[in-house]
């Protein structure tokens, strides 16, 4: 039994292990950053870090929508790596078992497709489990300028 | 005669006492004759009397005549001001009717109102629902649970009072319903009253048809009067032809009169010449004889003068009882026709009134309809109220939104903790999770009430614009019923001129009902003096058969006397002086014969310009007769506007009717009302029924922040305050239902007035129209006088005419029975010295 973060983008439910959750914050706007790539919203200042701010949609190439009452800023730290995702909402943890993750199928849309692990079936609801390094790390796969970029600014050297 | 011996003294005896019978016989003719003479003069001046008082009599009935004229006059204005109040009530009718419909367009618009009122309810109860919802949701968060069910002991009261304020609402929808059956039964009053008002008009109709057929009767009498004046013309022809016989017969007279000076002038001559002939005295007492026997035949026409005085006389006598009786009647007709004005004056009184009553009917109208427009605009005013503090609820609701979206992230963040802190952060998260649903289903509830606050105020817009609609509609029946009030004080003018046109004609019938009781009067007297006049004609022509008969007695004498002049011719040789005297007398009785004969064609003369009148007279009786029958045109032409009328009110009737259905319908609606609200009533119950199981579960209410229970509190108040504008809602809504009632009795009331006036106004018809007949009638009688006047005037002329030539003639006889008597005497002193010679 893991607790996982319940998040949504574009009406699809998304997983995430609690464990790589620092915290959640509403979203009141990130100071753009030049340079970076169209899903880096810019940055944000949380408890006296600065931190990146991917926006979920554009990265899985989604149109971009006005933020909302109900969009978050939920914090990751992968490794030393902290990053923050807007998403458009995010309101419940949910409690879902390992043995229970069944693989991630074929037929899921082709731009998800390396960022998602597996999914859970939690009654009638269907969720996808986020791979969160994958998308941290295909950042620098596909597009070798846009998180360095970004993190450089906190962290110049990134291990691998 | 002159070798006639002279007669023997023992025959003088004889003759003179002959004579001596002959003077007596004389004097008594003479005396009798001057009887004749006085009876008359008096006849004379009862004639003149008679001719006077024809005159008056004419005067009098010539202003009867113009009476009538004016009276007529007086009667067309009356006929023309009642048509023009007609159309004035028809005018009014037509504003009743727009007025109606106004009420009935605000009667939709609250049924309308109304059923977003009940909307209006239902989203309340919705909201208190969704608010139960919401205590339930934030029970365990909720930090002060006493101040919860206090607001849920409130709700409850609330409930209890809408509840309450429902029936009150249901009671008084069920009392407009029995006041709209009330309104539906006086439309039917009415519908029935515009029968019976059609079926007066009906016998109106009938009546100007019997005037018709008296006018044609009058033409007819004027007719016949016009043929009398023809005989009166054939009358006065016979008049002058008898003048013109008298002329005549005065000249003839004129010639006896010369004969007899050249008789007298010979006699002179003879008695000169031969004084001792006797031939010449029995030639002279011939002559005598002659003049006598002439005198005879005088007096014979005279009688058969008198007689056909006498009869002139009867004929004046019975055309005064002709005149009599007709005034008697014109009187009787006259009288009527001050009644029926009197009676005219009463109905137009009454209208006046009707149509006050129907005018303050108007006025309450229109005091309705703005008490309308306030409770209207006050309800406009409530809504916008509400849509303002449905505005400041969402404003909440966004404020618990927020609130929960907060509680939410921090229960998150809590979770998050928990994990990191492990086995130690267990118990943690687990509260961490029941805050954050709790937060969830708070946020469900507001997302609810957010959703009701929207639909709210989408009808509480429709309700203001409703709401408006109203308001338009009332001012609408405020301005129509202004319109009926103006026309109504129009009919109030219109009446009053028909009043004073009705005090006018019964002026002029009481001056009429004057001058007929003098004309009556006068006709009385003159029938009185008519029939002294008879009676001293008859007494006139019994004397002047006496006189016949003394005459001829006269003439037996006169032929005896000169048989016994002949035998005593001898003894009348002295009658030289007498003749001289004879002859001067004779003269004189020449001279006044000829003065006879130029009054007699002077008489001839007038009666010739008598005939002239006559004629004139004709000619305006012919006119007279074109007048009657252009009245009965005019008739006509009343009778088919009396038709028109007739065909208008029909219609009317069936305009009274529908009327009846329309408001039928209302009544039906009315009933429909009612029951939607037996059904809101038991809503209400079923609500508070709810409120009470919300104060049961506001009993396990938690802790939980302070603001959202502060929100909370705020949203019950709102709620409250929801409920309160319904209430307000409700409360206008039964003044504008109560207002809608009296404005439909008003209305009732007006329709009734209105009939009543109309009513009023055919009864006015009826009595013009009697008036009208009653005018022509006495029109007619005043003409059938007139003529019959005329008549009597030249009778009475004609007869004053006669009696002075009777009187002259009588003169003539009388001077000529002096002159007999003087003959007598002085053949007697002959006979005297011709005895007294003889020896």
């Amino acid at each position: 039994m893991k607790l996982h973060v319940v998040f949504v983008v574009a009406g699809v439910e998304y997983a995430l292990p609690i464990t790589f959750v620092l915290q959640m914050e509403s979203f009141t706007g990130a100071t753009p950053v030049p340079g970076s790539p169209p899903y880096v919203l810019g940055v944000v200042t949380l408890r006296g870090r600065v931190i990146p701010v991917l926006d979920l949609r554009r990265r899985f190439g989604l149109p971009a929508v006005a933020p909302t009452l109900d969009t978050r800023i939920i914090v990751t730290q992968v490794g030393g790596r902290v990053v923050a995702f807007c998403v458009d909402r995010a309101r419940e943890v949910i409690l879902l078992e390992p043995e229970r993750l069944q693989p991630a199928p074929e037929l899921l849309s082709e731009r998800t497709i390396g960022f998602v692990n597996g999914t859970y079936t939690v009654g009638q609801r269907l969720l996808l489990l986020l791979d969160l390094p994958r998308i941290s790390e295909s950042d620098h796969d596909h597009e070798p300028h846009a998180l360095p970029a970004a993190d450089d600014h906190r962290r110049p050297a990134l291990p691998g | 005669m002159n070798p006639t011996p002279s007669p023997p003294p023992t025959t003088t005896a004889d003759p003179r006492s002959r004579a001596e019978r002959a003077a007596q016989s004389l004097r008594a003719t003479a005396a009798e004759t001057r009887a004749l003479e006085e009876s008359a003069l008096r006849l004379t001046s009862v004639g003149n009397d008679s001719a006077a008082l024809g005159q008056q009599l004419s005067a009098a009935v010539e202003s009867i005549a113009a009476s009538a004229e004016q009276t007529s006059v007086s009667t067309a204005n009356i006929a023309r001001s009642q048509a023009n109040a007609a159309e004035l009530t028809q005018t009014v009718l037509g504003g009743i009717e727009d007025s109606a419909t106004a009420l009935r367009e605000v009667a939709a618009s609250v049924v309308g109102v109304k059923k977003d009122t009940a909307l209006l309810a239902e989203a309340a109860e919705n909201t208190a629902a969704a608010i139960e919802e919401s205590v339930r949701s934030i029970r365990v968060v909720a930090s002060n649970a006493q101040d919860l069910a206090a607001s849920s002991e409130e709700l409850l009261a609330s409930g209890t009072e809408m509840a309450a304020g429902i029936v009150g609402i249901a009671a008084r929808a069920d009392s407009a319903a029995a006041a709209l059956v009330e309104v539906g039964a006086t439309t039917e009053e009415m519908a029935r009253g515009i029968e019976r008002l059609t079926n007066d008009a009906r016998d109106v109709s009938t009546r100007i048809s019997s005037v018709n057929a008296s006018t044609a009767g009058i033409a007819k009498s004027v007719l016949e009067i016009a043929e009398r004046g023809k005989e009166l013309g054939v009358s006065v022809a016979n008049t002058a032809s008898t003048a013109e016989r008298m002329s005549r017969a005065a000249a003839v007279a004129a010639d006896s009169a010369k004969q007899l000076e050249g008789a007298t002038g010979q006699n002179a001559s003879t008695v000169a010449e031969v004084a001792a002939s006797v031939e010449e005295v029995a030639a002279t007492s011939e002559k005598n004889a002659r003049v006598v026997d002439d005198n005879a035949t005088s007096v014979e026409e005279l009688a058969r003068s008198a007689q056909s005085v006498s009869r002139a006389a009867e004929d004046i006598a019975r055309l005064a009882d002709a005149t009599a009786t007709g005034a008697m009647q014109v009187d009787g007709s006259t009288r009527r026709i001050a009644r029926l004005c009197e009676q005219a004056r009463e109905v137009g009184d009454r209208v006046v009134h009707t149509a006050r009553e129907g005018g303050g009917a108007v006025a309450k109208s229109i005091e309705g309809l703005a008490k309308i427009k306030v409770s209207i605009g006050s309800s406009a005013a409530v809504m916008k109220e509400m849509a303002q503090r449905a505005d400041e609820i969402g404003d909440f609701v966004q404020t618990i939104n927020l609130i929960a979206d907060r509680t939410n992230l921090l229960s998150l963040n809590a979770s998050i903790e928990a994990a990191r802190a492990g086995e130690h952060g267990r118990g943690f998260a687990v509260v961490a999770e029941e805050i954050r649903s709790l937060a969830d289903r708070a946020a469900t509830a507001s997302s609810d009430i957010a959703k009701i606050i929207r639909a709210l105020q989408t009808i509480a817009r429709e309700a203001l614009t409703a709401t408006m609609e109203g308001e338009r509609v009332a001012s609408d029946g405020a301005s129509l019923a202004a319109a009926a009030e103006r026309a109504l004080t129009e009919i109030v003018t219109g009446v009053q001129e028909v009043g004073q046109s009705v005090r006018e004609v019964a002026q002029s019938a009481d001056e009429q009902v004057t001058v007929v009781q003098s004309l009556t009067q006068s006709s009385n007297t003159f029938r009185t003096q008519a029939n002294l006049i008879v009676e001293a004609a008859s007494e006139q022509a019994k004397a002047t058969q006496d006189i016949v008969r003394g005459a001829n007695e006269m003439r037996q004498m006169a032929k005896q006397t000169n048989q016994a002049a002949v035998e005593q011719a001898r003894a009348l040789r002295d009658l030289v002086r007498s003749n001289e005297r004879l002859t001067q007398n004779a003269q004189a009785v020449a001279a006044t014969a000829a003065e006879q004969a130029s009054g007699a064609t002077g008489l001839a003369q007038t009666a010739v310009q008598m005939r002239g009148l006559t004629d004139t007279t004709l000619n305006a009786l012919n006119e007279q007769s074109t007048l009657a029958r252009n009245i009965a045109a005019q008739t006509e032409e009343v009778r088919s506007a009396i038709d028109r009328t007739l065909v208008g009110l029909t219609e009317q009737s069936k305009g009274a009717v529908e009327i009846a259905k329309t408001l039928d319908s209302v009544h039906k609606d009315a009933q429909q009302t009612s029951k939607a609200l037996a059904e809101q009533t038991k809503a209400g119950k079923d609500l508070e029924a709810a409120s009470r199981s919300v104060a049961t579960l506001a009993g396990s209410v938690t802790r939980a922040t302070n603001e959202q229970t502060k929100a909370i509190a705020e949203i019950a108040k709102n709620a409250e305050e929801v409920r309160r504008i319904a209430r307000q809602t409700a409360r206008a809504l039964d003044e504008q239902s109560g207002v809608l009632s009296s404005l439909a009795e008003g209305a009732a009331h007006q329709s009734a007035s209105i009939a009543a006036v109309r009513k009023a106004s055919s009864e006015q018809a009826t009595s013009i129209g009697e008036i009208s007949r009653a005018v022509d009638d006495m029109r007619a009688r005043i003409r059938e006088i007139v003529g019959v006047t005329s008549t009597q005037a030249r009778g009475a002329q004609s007869l004053s005419r006669e009696l002075d030539e009777l009187s002259g003639r009588i003169v003539t006889i009388r001077a000529a029975n002096v002159e007999q008597a003087a003959l007598v005497e002085g053949l007697t002193a002959s006979l005297d010295a011709g005895g007294t010679a003889a020896p």
